[in-house]
């Protein structure tokens, strides 16, 4: 007991003397800043990478000279202007935009396993593209209009999703469900209409699969706007994520209300869900693995494990398209076959899968 | 805090809490009908009662955190549901039973939850703040174990962060539901004596859930017990705790003596007679 009283004593007589004597920081809040950067760094290299692969491989030195202007060849400018830095934003952004929607949905339904798929807004947008690729008539079918159609998709399969889990309340646990499920029968409808009219397919899979190949300006026109908007509405949303990581009881207790915080941040992490997969399609287990990767390096603290969750998954993304592309082979594309990469969706979902069943048999125990 | 504001219109000392008519339940069935209950600023308040009692919707129910079917709860003589839910938990903690975090998060962040409706917008620690997270890991003893995460701890030290969560609110009033279990008998007392000193020392309004009768006759000036969603008895422990309350209450037979440390009485439970 004495022993106690003067560790207390002690306790308090540190602070007006040191004035702001901070607690003893967790390793993860110490390495945080090593972690940020060294993902950081490694994002800038691999985007170098990345920009120059391709049907026309371009090697770093060169992609530089190209970036700054100086390329001694200009066709090398052209492709890397026109075509590959467009492509590898995206990716970067893109992928940022799914880690960080799946670490809000980990932290809201507080489920390890939840991913930007499980909400059904992936299954939702690319259901919105199926079926205005199938039946809306041919001359309105413009490009331009799928990435619209995957947001308004997404955010109407969230919306569903919501109500259905709706029980006087919404619950972490029925919310993954009706997510679930939504997602699912999205993804039925999406292949019965595959299924009735074949000839589509080749344009419909890379909505399916995910790919950034063939991303150019006008899809980053319609990326940037949402990452701008979503990306830091997302970050900033970390200090409500941490309270309402603590149960309901506890973050109302705290001033919160979980109901409606939980709705907010359901909506943003949807939001960064839909933007990304109205450009790249669904490209899946980024939005898993990044989040628990970066809560795996710097803990549960959403103000730390956020921003990393987002980092941490850009990399994963550039870093499976630039083996996506190392892999260069015949892909159906649109109504003749190209030379072009393996979309990256099936990368990430040959990896993912393996990596989420390892999670899952942690869990377990 | 002005003398005028404690009281109340017909003169007599402001309630810190009311519960007035409160009824509550989940779905359909009420827990507690007609509830009625004072709570003076700056007293211990122990509610007891069996398991299933309704001490924990009692609980819920004063801290905002259940809605009341009927009747209403008041904070300070303002109708809690008609305040802002922050500036509700500037003025009174509360710790649920069985609260649960993920498990990589470190006793320094949990603590540090508690300034949530202090911070500002962009939730950064002012100098306040860290000297309130300071003080509240110093009360309970938690200093050292700050970089610890949570899932590394044992059921007790996990229980004494959630009580620094609590205090690090910095809050006038304090409910806490069941706040030593997992405890062992020395961290018991010692989280008993830190209430009464808070209350003692700081003023603190408390209220707390207890399942240790004669611990709660020994620190709280006041019991409440809860019976199938009825307060069935309520004042002074020596007033409250009789064989009879507890035959009826608890379905056991047990001598009374007083507690010749404290004079508070002190329970012998030594059969169980059952209850109707
Ligand atoms: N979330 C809930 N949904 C439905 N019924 C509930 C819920 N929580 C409690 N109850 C019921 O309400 C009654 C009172 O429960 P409460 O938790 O208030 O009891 P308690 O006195 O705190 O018990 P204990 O000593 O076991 O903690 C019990 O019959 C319980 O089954
Ligand atoms: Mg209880």
């Amino acid at each position: 007991m004495e022993g106690r009283v003067i560790t207390r004593a002690t306790g308090r007589a540190a602070g007006p003397t040191t004035g702001f004597a901070l607690l003893p920081r967790s390793a993860g809040a110490r390495r945080f800043p090593a972690f940020l950067a060294g993902v950081g760094a490694l994002v800038i290299a691999l985007a170098a990478l990345h920009i120059g692969l391709g049907t026309v491989r371009i090697v770093p030195g060169e992609v530089a000279a190209a970036l700054l202007g100086r390329a001694a060849d200009p066709v090398h400018r052209q492709i890397v202007w026109e075509l590959r830095l467009p492509r590898t934003l995206i990716a970067l952004v893109a992928g940022a935009m799914l880690g960080l929607a799946g670490a809000l949905l980990q932290a809201i339904t507080r489920n390890p396993l939840a991913s930007p798929s499980l909400t059904g807004v992936s299954a939702g947008g690319v259901l919105a593209v199926v079926a205005w690729l199938s039946f809306a008539p041919a001359g309105l079918a413009a490009a331009g209009v799928l990435p619209l159609l995957a947001l308004a998709g997404g955010l109407t399969t969230i919306t569903l999703v919501y109500a259905l889990s709706w029980q006087g309340g919404s619950d972490p646990t029925r919310l993954a469900l009706s997510g679930i499920l939504v997602g699912a029968i999205c993804s039925a409808i999406t292949l019965i209409l595959l299924v009735l009219d074949a000839q589509r397919i080749g344009s419909v899979l890379r909505w399916i699969i995910g790919s950034v190949n063939g991303r150019v300006w006008v899809h980053w026109e319609i990326l940037w706007p949402w990452a701008l908007a979503a990306l830091p509405l997302g970050l900033l949303s970390a200090g409500a994520a941490n309270a309402l990581g603590l149960g309901d009881a506890t973050a109302a207790g705290l001033g919160q209300r979980p109901e409606r915080a939980r709705a907010a941040l359901l909506f943003v992490a949807a939001l960064l869900t839909a933007g990304a997969v109205a450009v790249v399609g669904a490209i899946g287990f980024i939005g898993l693995i990044g989040p628990h990767l970066a809560r795996r390096l710097v803990g549960d603290d959403a103000r730390r494990a956020f921003p990393l969750s987002a980092v941490v998954a850009a990399a994963i993304l550039l870093a499976a398209d630039v083996v996506a592309q190392a892999l260069t082979l015949e892909f159906p594309f649109g109504d003749a076959t190209r030379r072009a990469g393996l979309p990256v969706g099936a990368l990430t979902a040959l990896l993912g899968a393996p990596f989420f069943l390892y999670l899952m048999l942690r869990e377990e125990r | 805090m002005s003398t005028i504001g404690r009281n109340g219109r017909d003169g007599t000392t402001l309630a810190a809490l009311r519960a007035a008519e409160v009824r509550v339940g989940y779905g359909e069935r009420a827990v507690l009908d007609g509830l009625e209950l004072d709570i003076a600023p700056g007293t211990v308040t122990a509610v007891v009662g069996p398991n299933g009692s309704g001490k924990s919707t009692l609980l819920k129910t004063l801290a905002r955190l259940l809605r009341p079917d009927a009747g209403a709860v008041f904070l300070d003589g303002a109708e809690i549901a008609s305040l802002p839910t922050a500036a509700v938990a500037r003025r009174l903690a509360v710790l649920p039973q069985g609260p649960t975090a993920p498990g990589g998060l470190t006793v320094g962040e949990l603590v540090e939850q508690g300034r949530y409706p202090h911070a500002g917008p962009l939730r950064m620690l002012r100098m306040q703040d860290h000297e309130a997270i300071r003080t509240a890991l110093a009360l309970t003893d938690m200093t050292t174990y700050a970089a610890r995460p949570l899932d590394g701890l044992s059921g007790g030290e996990r229980q004494r962060a959630w009580i620094a969560l609590a205090l690090a609110q910095d809050t006038p009033t304090l409910l806490l539901d069941e706040p030593t279990t997992f405890l062992d008998i020395g961290h018991q007392l010692e989280v008993l004596d830190l209430i009464r000193r808070l209350n003692r020392e700081r003023g603190l309004t408390i209220v707390l859930v207890l399942h240790d009768l004669n611990q709660a006759a020994r620190y709280a000036e006041r019991l409440v017990v809860l019976d199938r969603g009825r307060v069935v008895a309520d004042g002074a422990p020596q007033d409250v705790l009789t064989t009879a309350l507890l035959a009826e209450v608890f379905g056991v037979r047990a001598r009374i003596l007083a507690d010749p440390e404290s004079g508070a009485p002190l329970c012998l439970p030594y059969a169980v007679v059952g209850r109707d």
